[in-house]
Protein backbone atom coordinates (compact mmCIF):
# COMPACT_ATOMS: atom_id res chain seq x y z
CA UNK A 1 0.00 0.00 0.00
CA UNK A 2 2.80 2.39 0.29
CA UNK A 3 2.98 3.00 -3.69
CA UNK A 4 -0.17 4.11 -6.07
CA UNK A 5 0.93 1.39 -8.07
CA UNK A 6 0.23 -1.41 -5.75
CA UNK A 7 -2.81 0.29 -4.59
CA UNK A 8 -3.79 0.23 -7.43
CA UNK A 9 -3.29 -3.51 -8.27
CA UNK A 10 -4.69 -4.10 -5.21
CA UNK A 11 -7.97 -2.80 -6.08
CA UNK A 12 -7.92 -4.27 -9.24
CA UNK A 13 -7.77 -7.84 -7.93
CA UNK A 14 -10.17 -7.28 -4.97
CA UNK A 15 -12.30 -6.28 -7.57
CA UNK A 16 -12.27 -9.02 -9.79
CA UNK A 17 -12.59 -11.64 -6.81
CA UNK A 18 -15.85 -9.32 -6.03
CA UNK A 19 -16.99 -9.65 -9.65
CA UNK A 20 -16.79 -13.57 -9.61
CA UNK A 21 -18.59 -13.66 -6.27
CA UNK A 22 -21.24 -11.66 -7.52
CA UNK A 23 -21.54 -13.70 -11.05
CA UNK A 24 -21.40 -16.92 -8.62
CA UNK A 25 -24.06 -15.49 -6.66
CA UNK A 26 -26.09 -14.83 -9.38
CA UNK A 27 -25.53 -18.01 -10.69
CA UNK A 28 -26.85 -19.78 -7.26
CA UNK A 29 -29.84 -18.12 -7.15
CA UNK A 30 -31.19 -19.97 -10.63
CA UNK A 31 -31.07 -23.28 -9.13
CA UNK A 32 -34.11 -21.97 -7.07
CA UNK A 33 -35.89 -20.48 -10.11
CA UNK A 34 -38.74 -23.44 -10.70
CA UNK A 35 -39.99 -22.57 -14.52
CA UNK A 36 -43.37 -22.94 -15.51
CA UNK A 37 -43.45 -23.88 -19.38
CA UNK A 38 -47.02 -24.54 -21.02
CA UNK A 39 -46.86 -25.84 -24.70
CA UNK A 40 -48.57 -27.43 -26.72
CA UNK A 41 -47.84 -28.27 -30.36
CA UNK A 42 -49.47 -30.98 -33.01
CA UNK A 43 -48.67 -31.83 -36.47
CA UNK A 44 -51.42 -30.87 -38.74
CA UNK A 45 -50.24 -32.01 -42.02
CA UNK A 46 -47.98 -35.18 -43.38
CA UNK A 47 -46.44 -32.81 -46.43
CA UNK A 48 -44.22 -36.09 -48.36
CA UNK A 49 -43.48 -39.29 -47.12
CA UNK A 50 -41.04 -41.31 -49.20
CA UNK A 51 -37.97 -43.34 -49.35
CA UNK A 52 -34.61 -42.05 -50.04
CA UNK A 53 -32.60 -43.39 -52.97
CA UNK A 54 -30.08 -44.37 -50.38
CA UNK A 55 -32.47 -46.28 -48.75
CA UNK A 56 -33.70 -44.05 -45.78
CA UNK A 57 -37.38 -42.64 -44.95
CA UNK A 58 -37.71 -39.24 -44.72
CA UNK A 59 -40.58 -37.11 -43.63
CA UNK A 60 -41.31 -33.82 -43.93
CA UNK A 61 -44.23 -32.33 -42.08
CA UNK A 62 -46.58 -28.87 -40.61
CA UNK A 63 -46.78 -28.44 -37.27
CA UNK A 64 -48.16 -25.91 -35.02
CA UNK A 65 -46.73 -25.00 -31.49
CA UNK A 66 -47.88 -22.97 -28.89
CA UNK A 67 -44.97 -22.16 -26.22
CA UNK A 68 -45.15 -20.19 -23.44
CA UNK A 69 -41.36 -19.50 -22.54
CA UNK A 70 -41.27 -16.45 -20.43
CA UNK A 71 -41.13 -18.30 -17.18
CA UNK A 72 -37.39 -19.80 -18.02
CA UNK A 73 -36.57 -15.75 -18.30
CA UNK A 74 -34.64 -14.43 -15.26
CA UNK A 75 -32.31 -11.67 -14.64
CA UNK A 76 -29.57 -13.70 -15.15
CA UNK A 77 -30.89 -15.22 -18.83
CA UNK A 78 -29.35 -14.27 -21.63
CA UNK A 79 -30.92 -16.20 -24.10
CA UNK A 80 -32.83 -19.30 -24.93
CA UNK A 81 -32.27 -21.89 -27.62
CA UNK A 82 -35.38 -23.82 -28.08
CA UNK A 83 -35.80 -26.49 -30.23
CA UNK A 84 -38.42 -29.49 -31.01
CA UNK A 85 -37.23 -33.11 -31.69
CA UNK A 86 -39.18 -35.83 -32.93
CA UNK A 87 -37.95 -39.09 -30.90
CA UNK A 88 -39.40 -42.65 -31.13
CA UNK A 89 -37.94 -45.93 -30.79
CA UNK A 90 -36.68 -48.50 -33.49
CA UNK A 91 -35.77 -52.20 -32.57
CA UNK A 92 -31.93 -50.79 -33.23
CA UNK A 93 -32.16 -47.42 -31.05
CA UNK A 94 -34.75 -47.23 -28.45
CA UNK A 95 -34.35 -43.65 -28.28
CA UNK A 96 -34.02 -41.77 -31.55
CA UNK A 97 -34.05 -38.21 -31.43
CA UNK A 98 -34.20 -36.08 -34.70
CA UNK A 99 -34.42 -32.16 -34.54
CA UNK A 100 -37.32 -30.63 -36.39
CA UNK A 101 -37.31 -27.27 -35.69
CA UNK A 102 -35.72 -23.94 -33.85
CA UNK A 103 -35.50 -20.88 -32.25
CA UNK A 104 -33.04 -18.62 -30.44
CA UNK A 105 -35.40 -16.74 -28.23
CA UNK A 106 -32.77 -13.25 -27.31
CA UNK A 107 -35.78 -11.60 -25.01
CA UNK A 108 -38.29 -12.39 -22.75
CA UNK A 109 -40.84 -10.10 -25.22
CA UNK A 110 -40.28 -13.04 -28.13
CA UNK A 111 -40.52 -15.50 -25.63
CA UNK A 112 -44.18 -16.29 -26.12
CA UNK A 113 -44.04 -18.68 -29.21
CA UNK A 114 -46.91 -18.78 -31.41
CA UNK A 115 -46.59 -20.87 -35.18
CA UNK A 116 -47.57 -23.15 -37.40
CA UNK A 117 -44.40 -24.03 -39.25
CA UNK A 118 -43.03 -26.24 -41.84
CA UNK A 119 -40.25 -28.90 -40.34
CA UNK A 120 -36.94 -26.83 -40.88
CA UNK A 121 -35.42 -29.75 -40.59
CA UNK A 122 -36.54 -33.00 -42.42
CA UNK A 123 -37.26 -36.14 -40.18
CA UNK A 124 -34.74 -38.59 -41.39
CA UNK A 125 -34.85 -42.20 -39.76
CA UNK A 126 -31.32 -44.01 -40.90
CA UNK A 127 -33.05 -47.06 -41.89
CA UNK A 128 -36.94 -47.42 -42.92
CA UNK A 129 -38.73 -48.22 -40.00
CA UNK A 130 -40.57 -44.88 -39.90
CA UNK A 131 -43.69 -46.79 -41.84
CA UNK A 132 -46.22 -46.82 -39.16
CA UNK A 133 -44.16 -45.67 -36.37
CA UNK A 134 -45.64 -43.61 -33.46
CA UNK A 135 -43.82 -40.26 -33.07
CA UNK A 136 -43.28 -37.89 -29.90
CA UNK A 137 -42.61 -34.69 -30.17
CA UNK A 138 -40.77 -32.95 -27.54
CA UNK A 139 -39.94 -29.19 -26.67
CA UNK A 140 -36.42 -28.90 -25.23
CA UNK A 141 -34.77 -25.62 -24.38
CA UNK A 142 -31.39 -24.66 -23.01
CA UNK A 143 -31.47 -21.41 -20.87
CA UNK A 144 -27.96 -19.61 -21.35
CA UNK A 145 -27.30 -17.74 -18.47
CA UNK A 146 -24.74 -14.36 -18.12
CA UNK A 147 -23.21 -15.88 -15.33
CA UNK A 148 -22.36 -20.01 -14.80
CA UNK A 149 -23.49 -23.00 -16.41
CA UNK A 150 -26.14 -23.62 -19.59
CA UNK A 151 -29.61 -25.33 -18.20
CA UNK A 152 -31.39 -27.43 -20.06
CA UNK A 153 -34.64 -28.76 -19.85
CA UNK A 154 -37.65 -30.48 -21.76
CA UNK A 155 -41.75 -31.37 -21.60
CA UNK A 156 -42.94 -33.96 -23.77
CA UNK A 157 -45.92 -32.06 -26.17
CA UNK A 158 -48.30 -34.98 -27.99
CA UNK A 159 -47.37 -37.75 -29.70
CA UNK A 160 -48.54 -38.79 -33.40
CA UNK A 161 -48.43 -41.69 -36.20
CA UNK A 162 -47.22 -41.80 -39.42
CA UNK A 163 -48.90 -43.28 -41.81
CA UNK A 164 -48.36 -47.30 -42.77
CA UNK A 165 -47.49 -46.12 -47.04
CA UNK A 166 -45.34 -43.91 -48.54
CA UNK A 167 -47.23 -40.99 -49.88
CA UNK A 168 -44.84 -40.97 -53.28
CA UNK B 1 1.61 8.43 2.32
CA UNK B 2 1.94 7.31 5.89
CA UNK B 3 1.75 3.61 7.88
CA UNK B 4 -1.47 5.47 9.33
CA UNK B 5 -2.46 5.90 6.13
CA UNK B 6 -1.92 3.23 4.20
CA UNK B 7 -3.53 1.54 7.02
CA UNK B 8 -6.94 3.59 6.09
CA UNK B 9 -5.94 3.34 2.55
CA UNK B 10 -6.50 -0.84 2.28
CA UNK B 11 -9.58 -0.53 5.42
CA UNK B 12 -11.39 1.96 2.76
CA UNK B 13 -10.81 -0.33 -0.88
CA UNK B 14 -11.86 -3.19 0.95
CA UNK B 15 -15.23 -1.55 2.79
CA UNK B 16 -15.96 0.29 -0.60
CA UNK B 17 -15.20 -2.68 -2.52
CA UNK B 18 -17.57 -5.14 -0.70
CA UNK B 19 -20.47 -2.39 0.23
CA UNK B 20 -20.37 -1.57 -3.98
CA UNK B 21 -20.59 -5.05 -5.21
CA UNK B 22 -23.53 -6.12 -2.32
CA UNK B 23 -25.04 -3.13 -4.00
CA UNK B 24 -24.77 -3.73 -7.32
CA UNK B 25 -25.88 -6.95 -6.73
CA UNK B 26 -29.10 -5.58 -5.08
CA UNK B 27 -29.97 -3.33 -7.43
CA UNK B 28 -29.35 -5.93 -10.15
CA UNK B 29 -31.64 -8.41 -8.31
CA UNK B 30 -34.16 -5.96 -7.60
CA UNK B 31 -34.45 -4.47 -11.04
CA UNK B 32 -34.28 -7.87 -12.76
CA UNK B 33 -31.30 -6.46 -14.72
CA UNK B 34 -27.59 -7.92 -14.79
CA UNK B 35 -26.10 -5.41 -17.33
CA UNK B 36 -26.98 -2.51 -14.44
CA UNK B 37 -25.64 -4.71 -12.02
CA UNK B 38 -21.78 -4.49 -13.67
CA UNK B 39 -22.50 -0.77 -14.48
CA UNK B 40 -23.34 -0.21 -10.76
CA UNK B 41 -20.43 -2.29 -10.06
CA UNK B 42 -18.16 -0.59 -12.43
CA UNK B 43 -19.48 2.61 -10.84
CA UNK B 44 -18.04 1.47 -7.37
CA UNK B 45 -15.03 0.14 -8.76
CA UNK B 46 -13.83 3.55 -10.24
CA UNK B 47 -15.08 5.08 -6.95
CA UNK B 48 -12.61 3.23 -5.12
CA UNK B 49 -9.54 3.57 -6.92
CA UNK B 50 -10.22 7.47 -7.05
CA UNK B 51 -10.15 7.50 -3.59
CA UNK B 52 -7.94 4.77 -2.74
CA UNK B 53 -5.23 4.97 -5.38
CA UNK B 54 -3.99 9.06 -5.39
CA UNK B 55 -1.62 9.94 -2.38
CA UNK B 56 -4.70 12.11 -1.29
CA UNK B 57 -3.50 14.59 1.91
CA UNK B 58 -5.73 13.02 4.32
CA UNK B 59 -3.68 9.64 4.04
CA UNK B 60 -0.68 11.71 5.31
CA UNK B 61 -2.12 13.29 8.61
CA UNK B 62 0.41 11.18 10.54
CA UNK B 63 3.87 12.15 9.45
CA UNK B 64 6.80 9.75 11.40
CA UNK B 65 8.53 11.84 13.67
CA UNK B 66 12.46 10.89 13.37
CA UNK B 67 14.69 11.16 16.09
CA UNK B 68 17.38 14.03 15.57
CA UNK B 69 20.70 13.00 14.11
CA UNK B 70 22.31 14.27 16.80
CA UNK B 71 20.70 11.23 19.10
CA UNK B 72 22.80 8.79 17.59
CA UNK B 73 25.90 10.35 18.49
CA UNK B 74 25.00 10.77 22.19
CA UNK B 75 24.02 6.66 22.05
CA UNK B 76 26.72 4.98 20.02
CA UNK B 77 26.61 1.44 18.46
CA UNK B 78 27.57 -1.15 21.27
CA UNK B 79 30.98 -2.92 19.77
CA UNK B 80 30.82 -6.72 19.76
CA UNK B 81 33.84 -8.30 21.29
CA UNK B 82 33.91 -11.68 21.19
CA UNK B 83 34.74 -13.35 17.92
CA UNK B 84 32.45 -15.80 16.92
CA UNK B 85 32.30 -19.25 17.69
CA UNK B 86 33.67 -21.24 14.66
CA UNK B 87 34.29 -24.68 15.88
CA UNK B 88 30.19 -24.84 16.14
CA UNK B 89 29.92 -24.55 12.61
CA UNK B 90 32.52 -27.18 11.98
CA UNK B 91 30.81 -29.48 14.12
CA UNK B 92 27.14 -28.72 12.32
CA UNK B 93 28.38 -28.95 8.99
CA UNK B 94 30.36 -32.36 9.83
CA UNK B 95 26.77 -33.95 11.02
CA UNK B 96 24.84 -32.96 8.11
CA UNK B 97 27.51 -34.79 6.00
Amino acid sequence: MHSWGTRLLAAATTAAVLLVAACAAASALDAFHVPSVEAQAHVTKINRFHKQINGNDKVTLTFSLSANLESLFTWNTKQVFAFVTAEYETAKNSLNQVSLWDNIIPDKDQANVQVEVKSKYPLIDQGTSLRGKKVQLVLHWHIMPNAGAMIRGKMPLSEFTLPDTYTS
Amino acid sequence: MDWQGQKSAEMLMQVLLVASAVAAFLVGYAMADFQLMLLVYAGGVVLTALVTVPNWPFFNRHPLKWLDAAEADRHPRPQISSAPATTGGKKKTGKNK
